[in-house]
């Protein structure tokens, strides 16, 4: 008896540890997908989502903290404030900023890039309409960096590079202007139906618009050179000016923020941190009786408007009742306010630029000047009465004298609320001047008052990557704010 | 007196009538015949005798007939037996469990002689947990054994602890001890709150009911925990809870606490300058209020001499301090917990029953706990072979009001702590809503909120309903062969609301917001084990093989809404804006093991583990990996014979594991999520930003222990000594990459961490007497785990951040480095300040280090009769944190701190950084402050010691004695009296206390920001059995 419930109880054993790891295996990859996600996605999903991102990225740091001070649109407050001095301490917004441009077009571009370019999902017009949503989002990252890595840049995932190494400006920007002219070659004739229907947040999937786009960002890069490449810069000019070119505001590349608290230009004026608009901003349009100053400006509670005086020091600031002071224009700050990534008044404004510097035509720059304040002023509803007072008045039209800082200061204008497009502008051309700041109470920070001229590359990317950004640091130019990107030679 | 005679006349007759013979014998061990080396033989009443040699043999020389040997031995059932006319006396001793010198319940909850194990275990017994009650037990165990670092942080009524056992092993991961209970292993994360605020949501820990537990027992080594797999990779606090048992009388018992909670402890403010600037009040609006924008919100004015000035509510009023505003905002809490129980057991069975009810509430006055516990234990034996364990416990808490943490706009101790120092509190309580329904508050930040308007709009419901239950069979089918089965499950439902009121600015935008988050998890456990005894020769053996298996499964839905319709509901419905979320986790793990156990002699033991585990979180081709176990305990005493009342103990101990472990699911897959969106007529998918691994392997830690124990004095004094160490390797980690990459952060095998540490536990009891004893323990620490390496060519990993400073893992470093801005520095270190006087930023450097250089704890418990005194000292050597509570205060000038420089400026310490003369020019205070800390983000001076001698626990008991109990129907009672946390010895951090951590994560200890105040708690304990 004894014996026989020993020998059961083996069996009972034996049974129960052959028995598991049979069906066991299988149950593990049972477990092993992930339920909340999905494996394959049609790639439509992702440009939507890169595009989005693109917009976005004109409300994020490098705007609200950074491009908006230094190109002396507005005053943020609180710590979004402190860029404002000229300071560099920004090592974790540096790598953020960096981090999440990389990770938002980029990442999803990227990904788009690689579906659309290989096996049963190649597509070679939504390939060409990712491009130029790659432009965009690299040419963004070079205003910003300088030399960043393109060639292997955001290849983490299709290619599994981790240290991707960093190309030159100049290289990249000769790349950028080749994407978009392959990608304007292929729009020109391409089949809508084999575009992005319903996954376009910015044009709805016209692609003339798209054409005209990317022609128009072709020429926003080819000027970019203007001072460091001028034969390159010409050459591609006229290439652009011999395609379409935006010239309606209904070809604008805008989108509006539906999702969540609305766009942050909104959340900020009605939030935190507030944000309040420049002393230099409100004179420009003050004293030249703009129309668009209650556009760009809210009045304060007095009913009037007051500016924040841009590079305040701490005690300056302290007592500068900068709570009192007129906020960003509703227009540009509400929840259905655009956001945008290029317009035409921006166009017909660096046509004029063109104009003069390479075709040497003063009227033609006139002219360009005039229709791009003109639709900037009907792209913010400004009624047409005040447009023909505008107009009328001498600022309205070229002096001779002061055409290049005339066409510079309607760009700054022009360009908003893209503050970090505005910031690029004045980079490159010098204005509107900002004056270096030799006032007691403004801050000089680590430019000896100069209006900084990049982003620092993180110090955690210098540990992450450091061989190839050290590469990079070597041939550019200290790792400072007051080392000029290449294109940067004005 | 009658004996004495009886004495010397045996004694005068063996001198004289008994022939002297010499014996000799051979002492075994009575269930196994395995001789037992070192037995004690002593002639009775004589100081003369021996000790058995290696084979159990012995002799002893010219013994009287009449005499009488006592053979005794640690264990066993102490022998006499009169010589007579024998010459050869064999003696079996028979092992006697209740002699047995400490029983202790070790992996897969198997009962062993604690001198048989050769890694560390620390037994705390249930009085040690249910008379000074905590809400969490694990609180309980602070300061009470080695090895394990338990910090409780001030996150409100029903908060999280940080738990640690031989100090972080993992750079990644929660490092918190697996908790076992009654051999089901049970979630238990860290809780806690971000730099950003948030509440603490606790850790499922609290739901230990203290009056349940039989004991709980510290595996500390993975050595003790290997037979867990990788769960036990941090060590095991394993569990026991209570099972019937025969008692006199009823068997009824009632066990009653209440105890009263006040603050203790709150930051030192100023009471000299109220609200203002560069010694100026602010100027004053349109609307005949001062306008409080920072800095005029700060406590930087005029100084409060009482004058006439127009107060933040645009009244008349004399300027000046109105105290502490902590002591006036918060309230006294108390937490009342009342358990009753039944129990019994006969020949068939036994079952306990219990219920508790526990009702507490916090220094907020509306942040409450209610909680009730039933359970039911059973156990029968069906037959004499085969019996069954029954266990259901089932727990329903609701915790009303967490309060907000950290930066929290709505953390009332932030707001309070920079409330200008002239605002009187009761005129914030009065004004907290205006005639348009929106917030009042002193200042124009809109980060800010009114505590009193927090208090009253923002607000949250925790509840929980926790069900375990185990089902256990053994079957002895032979006497030394049996099957044990077990099968336990451990499941939550938890359903948290909380919203808040619209008309605060902080509270999204003034549209006010809700959110609802509600879901489940499971964790079931089974397992069968088969255990055969046998001996071999002098070698006793048991061999266990078994099988288990895991499954974790969770789900959440959340929703969430801002922008509320109309006010007081609190419904998703009337949000205009409402996003939801939700998702679904499952693992499982497929083990396999065997242990085996051999005794030689009751000297020598070893056990060895070996085990392979199969887990759903690696890929198919890596997810199979084994560990191994090897321990060994040596009673050297027994061996060499050596033991005395002197010296009665001798143990060397040691210990080999290997141990792998796995990670969290869906880590090895690439994916697309799909995107909420509410507006848009398109999908929106994204890549998530952690890169995935397809290679990943199981990572490994070895770790080796070695210790000793002895006894002296009958085990009056004893010793242990452990020293260990840690090695895991390849550990998985998502660590950060190149943003360039366009990924943040890739899952990756990488990075060593080694952790060493030497432990030491000392029991004496110092004097004792009938009426009167001594009892003495101290315990100390020593852990340092220090960063191997990392990824590749990766310089830290940050681990945690508040404002301008991190915890970071950097190789070659001590494991939660901290790490900041010190101010800009020559090669001599002298701060370069800069024409105005002000110094500047300069390098980030390591600051600190969250690591203490040792911790332990003092016990003392008296006992005069029926009377006994306990006492807790806990202890704390070095290691340091950043508080940003503190700088705050400094900016804003309420900090006592900040009065220095007031009138005359500062001159900050240092030289010119052009000149290089020593600084002579001073700073305005509120610029300095502001500067240093605000601009230039140096946390040098907020960089604060942690050293401490805390007064933890007081108890004062009075045991009924029989005879006022004899005639009444209970059976026996005690009364106690008791104090926890009571004040800080010695606090390096002065005004902060250093354990108010608002996260119970790994550093959480590292950073402290505005938490609330520590607490004291005073009460009564009354335990009755009927």
């Amino acid at each position: 008896m004894k014996n026989t419930y020993k020998t059961l109880g083996k069996i009972f054993v034996a049974i129960i540890m052959m028995a598991t790891p049979l069906s066991c295996q299988d149950h593990l990859d049972d477990l092993r997908d992930n339920p909340n996600a999905v494996t394959s996605i049609d790639d439509a999903a992702l440009f939507t989502k890169a595009v989005r991102s693109l917009f976005q990225d004109t409300t994020d740091d490098s705007a609200a903290r950074f491009a908006g001070h230094y190109a002396h649109y507005f005053v943020a407050g609180s710590t979004a404030r402190l860029p404002d001095q000229y300071g560099d301490g920004f090592d974790v917004q540096y790598n953020q900023m960096f981090t999440s441009m990389y990770g938002g077009v980029i990442r999803h571009i990227e990904e788009v890039l690689e579906i659309t370019s290989s096996g049963s999902t190649e597509n070679e017009v939504r390939h060409a309409m990712a491009n130029v949503i790659a432009v965009l989002g690299y040419a963004k990252l070079t205003d910003a960096f300088g030399d960043i890595p393109y060639t292997e840049g955001g290849r983490g995932k299709t290619q599994n590079i981790l240290r991707p190494k960093y190309d030159t400006q100049e290289f990249i920007y000769r790349d950028l202007i080749a994407r978009l002219s392959e990608s304007i070659a292929i729009l020109k004739v391409a089949d809508p139906a084999m575009g992005y229907p319903n996954s376009d947040p910015m044009y709805n999937n016209d692609l003339n618009k798209w054409m005209h786009l990317a022609n128009s960002v072709r020429f926003r890069l080819a000027m970019r050179l203007r001072y460091a490449n001028p034969t390159l810069s010409q050459q591609i000019v006229a290439q652009c000016l011999t395609e379409p070119l935006m010239e309606t505001n209904e070809q604008n590349a805008y989108m509006i923020e539906t999702e969540g608290n609305g766009n942050k230009w909104y959340t900020m004026r009605t939030g935190f941190p507030s944000i309040k608009m420049s002393t230099m901003l409100i004179d420009q349009l003050q004293d030249t009786e703009d129309p668009r100053l209650p556009v760009f400006v809210n009045e304060d509670a007095d009913g009037g408007y007051s500016g924040m005086t841009n590079g305040l020091d701490d005690t300056a600031f302290g007592t500068s009742n900068f709570a009192a002071k007129s906020d960003m224009g509703t227009a540009l700050s509400s929840k259905e306010s655009k956001l945008y990534i290029m317009t035409a008044s921006e166009v017909y404004l660096l046509r004029a630029e063109a104009a003069l510097a390479y075709d040497n035509d003063p009227n033609k720059a006139n002219n360009l000047y005039r229709k791009g304040i003109e639709t900037s002023m009907e792209q913010w509803e400004v009624d047409s009465a005040n447009i023909s007072d505008f107009m009328a008045r001498s600022i309205a039209s070229l002096s001779g004298a002061e055409d290049e800082k005339q066409i510079g200061t309607q760009l700054w204008l022009a360009l908003i609320p893209n503050y970090f497009e505005g910031w690029s502008h004045i980079r490159r051309t010098g204005y509107p001047v900002i004056a270096d700041r030799t006032a007691a109470n403004l801050s000089q920070g680590v430019t000896n008052g100069r209006m900084p001229k990049r982003f620092l590359y993180s110090s955690f990317e210098l540990s992450s990557n450091r061989d190839n950004v050290m590469e990079a640091i070597s041939r550019q130019g200290p790792n400072k704010i007051d080392t000029p990107v290449w294109w940067d030679q004005n | 007196m009658n004996k004495f005679y009886v004495l010397i006349v045996v004694l005068g007759l063996s001198s004289t009538s008994f022939a002297q013979n010499n014996i000799s014998g051979r002492v075994l061990e009575k269930d196994t015949g395995i001789p037992l080396i070192g037995v004690t033989i002593i002639i009775k009443n004589t100081s003369k005798g021996t000790t058995t040699d290696f084979d159990g043999h012995y002799q002893l020389k010219d013994v009287n007939a009449h005499e009488v040997l006592v053979f005794s031995y640690l264990g066993y059932e102490t022998q006499e037996i009169e010589v007579g006319n024998q010459t050869t006396i064999n003696v079996s001793l028979d092992s006697d469990a209740q002699q047995m010198d400490e029983v202790v319940i070790t992996a897969l909850n198997i009962q062993r002689d604690k001198e048989s194990l050769g890694y560390s275990v620390s037994q705390v017994s249930a009085e040690e947990v249910n008379v000074a009650k905590e809400n969490n037990v694990m609180n309980s165990l602070s300061g009470k054994v080695s090895g394990l670092q338990i910090s409780q942080g001030n996150t409100g009524v029903d908060g999280s602890s940080r738990i640690l056992l031989r100090g972080v092993t993992t750079i990644n991961g929660s490092n918190r001890p697996l908790v076992v209970v009654d051999g089901i292993p049970i979630s238990s994360d860290a809780g806690g709150g971000s730099q950003w605020g948030g509440v603490d949501r606790g850790d499922a820990l609290s739901d230990i009911n203290p009056d349940d537990v039989a004991s709980i027992s510290v595996l500390k080594g993975a050595g003790a925990a290997a037979a867990y797999g990788s769960l036990g990779m941090h060590g095991v606090i394993l569990i026991t809870t209570k099972t019937g048992a025969k008692k006199k009388g009823l068997g009824v018992s009632f066990n009653s606490s209440f105890s009263f909670t006040e603050v203790a402890l709150t930051p030192d403010l100023q009471n000299e300058y109220g609200a203002g600037a560069f010694g100026e009040f602010a100027p004053i609006g349109g609307d005949g209020r001062p306008i409080l924008d920072y800095p005029f919100s700060w406590s930087w004015g005029p100084k409060m001499e009482g004058q006439s000035y127009t107060n933040w509510l645009g009244e008349s009023d004399s300027y000046s301090s109105h105290g502490n505003p902590y002591k006036e905002f918060y309230n006294n809490g108390y937490t009342s917990s009342n358990t009753l129980a039944f129990q019994g057991q006969s020949e068939k069975g036994s079952f306990r029953m219990s219920i508790t009810d526990e009702n507490s509430r916090g220094i907020i006055k509306n942040n409450t706990l209610e909680k009730q516990t039933f359970n039911i234990r059973g156990k029968s034996h069906l037959t004499d072979r085969f019996s069954i364990d029954g266990k259901m416990t089932y727990l329903t808490s609701k915790v009303k009001n967490r309060p907000a943490l950290a930066e929290d706009g709505a953390n009332t101790a932030l707001q309070l702590s920079l409330m200008p120092r002239d605002i009187r509190l009761s005129d914030v309580a009065n004004n907290t809503v205006n005639a348009n329904g929106d917030e009042i508050k002193w200042n124009l930040d809109n980060t800010f909120n009114n505590p009193y308007w927090s208090q009253e709009y923002v607000k949250n419901i925790d509840e929980k309903d926790r069900f375990q239950g185990i089902l256990a069979a053994e079957w002895d089918i032979t006497d030394n062969f049996k099957i044990t089965g077990k099968s336990g499950m451990d499941y939550i439902v938890y359903d948290y609301t909380n919203y808040a009121a619209r008309g605060s600015q902080f509270q999204s935008s003034g549209l006010g917001n809700y959110g609802h988050n509600s879901g489940k998890s499971r964790v079931w456990n089974s397992d069968v084990l088969a255990t055969y005894n046998t001996r071999i020769s002098d070698v006793k053996v048991t061999l266990s093989l078994g099988s288990s298996y895991r499954d974790e499964y969770s789900s959440f839905v959340n929703i969430s809404g801002t922008d509320s319709k109309v006010p007081n509901l609190y419904r998703i419905s009337n949000y205009k804006n409402s996003y939801s979320d939700e998702g679904v986790t499952k693992k499982g793990v497929y083990s396999y093991y065997g242990l085996g156990q051999f005794s030689y002699r009751g000297f020598l033991y070893f056990d060895a583990t070996l085990r392979n585990d199969n887990s759903s979180a690696l890929p198919k081709e890596n997810n199979s990996y084994w560990y191994h176990s090897e321990n060994m305990s040596l009673l050297f005493s027994k061996l060499l014979g050596i033991e005395s009342d002197i010296f009665n103990k001798g143990k060397l101990r040691g210990s080999f594991a290997k141990v792998g472990n796995d990670t969290s699911p869906y880590r090895t897959q690439t994916v697309y999520n799909v995107d909420q969106t509410v507006t848009l007529p398109y999908t929106v998918g994204s890549i998530p930003a952690s890169l995935p691994s397809f290679d990943l392997r199981p990572e490994t830690s070895e770790s080796w222990e070695v210790g000793t124990e002895l006894g002296f004095f009958n085990n009056r004094l004893q010793f242990d000594f452990t020293y260990y160490q840690t090695t895991t390797k390849d550990q998985i980690m998502a660590v950060p990459i190149s943003g360039a990459t366009g990924y943040e952060t890739k899952v990756v095998n990488a990075g060593v961490i080694s952790n060493k540490g030497i432990e030491f536990q000392l029991n004496a009891i110092p004097f004792e007497s009938d009426n009167f004893q001594w009892d003495l323990g101290f315990n100390f620490t020593k852990s340092t785990s220090t960063v191997e390496s990392l990824n590749e060519g990766l310089e830290s990993i940050t681990l945690n951040t508040l404002w301008a400073v991190s915890v970071e893992a950097r190789p070659g470093e001590e494991f939660g480095s901290i790490y900041g801005y010190d101010y800009l520095r020559d090669n001599f270190g002298n701060k370069l300040i800069t024409d105005d006087g002000f110094a500047q930023k300069g390098e980030r450097v390591k600051l600190g280090s969250i690591t203490p250089d040792w911790y332990g704890g003092i016990t003392n418990r008296f006992r005069y009769k029926n009377f006994s005194i306990h006492t807790l000292i806990s202890i704390q050597q070095g290691g340091e944190f950043y508080s940003y509570g503190r700088a705050y205060r400094m900016f804003f000038g309420t900090d006592a701190r900040s009065l220095e420089g007031r009138e005359t400026g500062i001159i900050a310490d240092g030289i010119n950084e052009h000149t290089g003369f020593v600084n002579d020019v001073p700073s305005d205070p509120m610029l300095k402050h502001y500067s240093d800390i605000f601009t230039n983000e140096v946390a040098k001076d907020q960089i604060l010691d942690a050293t401490n001698v805390k007064f933890k626990e007081l108890i004062l008991t009075y045991d009924f004695p029989s005879t006022m109990l004899r005639n009444t129907f209970i059976q026996s009672g005690s009364i106690s009296a008791i104090g926890r946390n009571l004040f800080f010895i010695y606090n390096a951090a002065g005004d902060i206390d250093p354990e108010a951590g608002y996260s119970s994560g790994p550093t959480g200890a590292a950073l402290e920001h505005s938490s609330l105040p520590s607490t004291r708690s005073y009460g009564l304990n009354l335990k009755i059995n009927f």
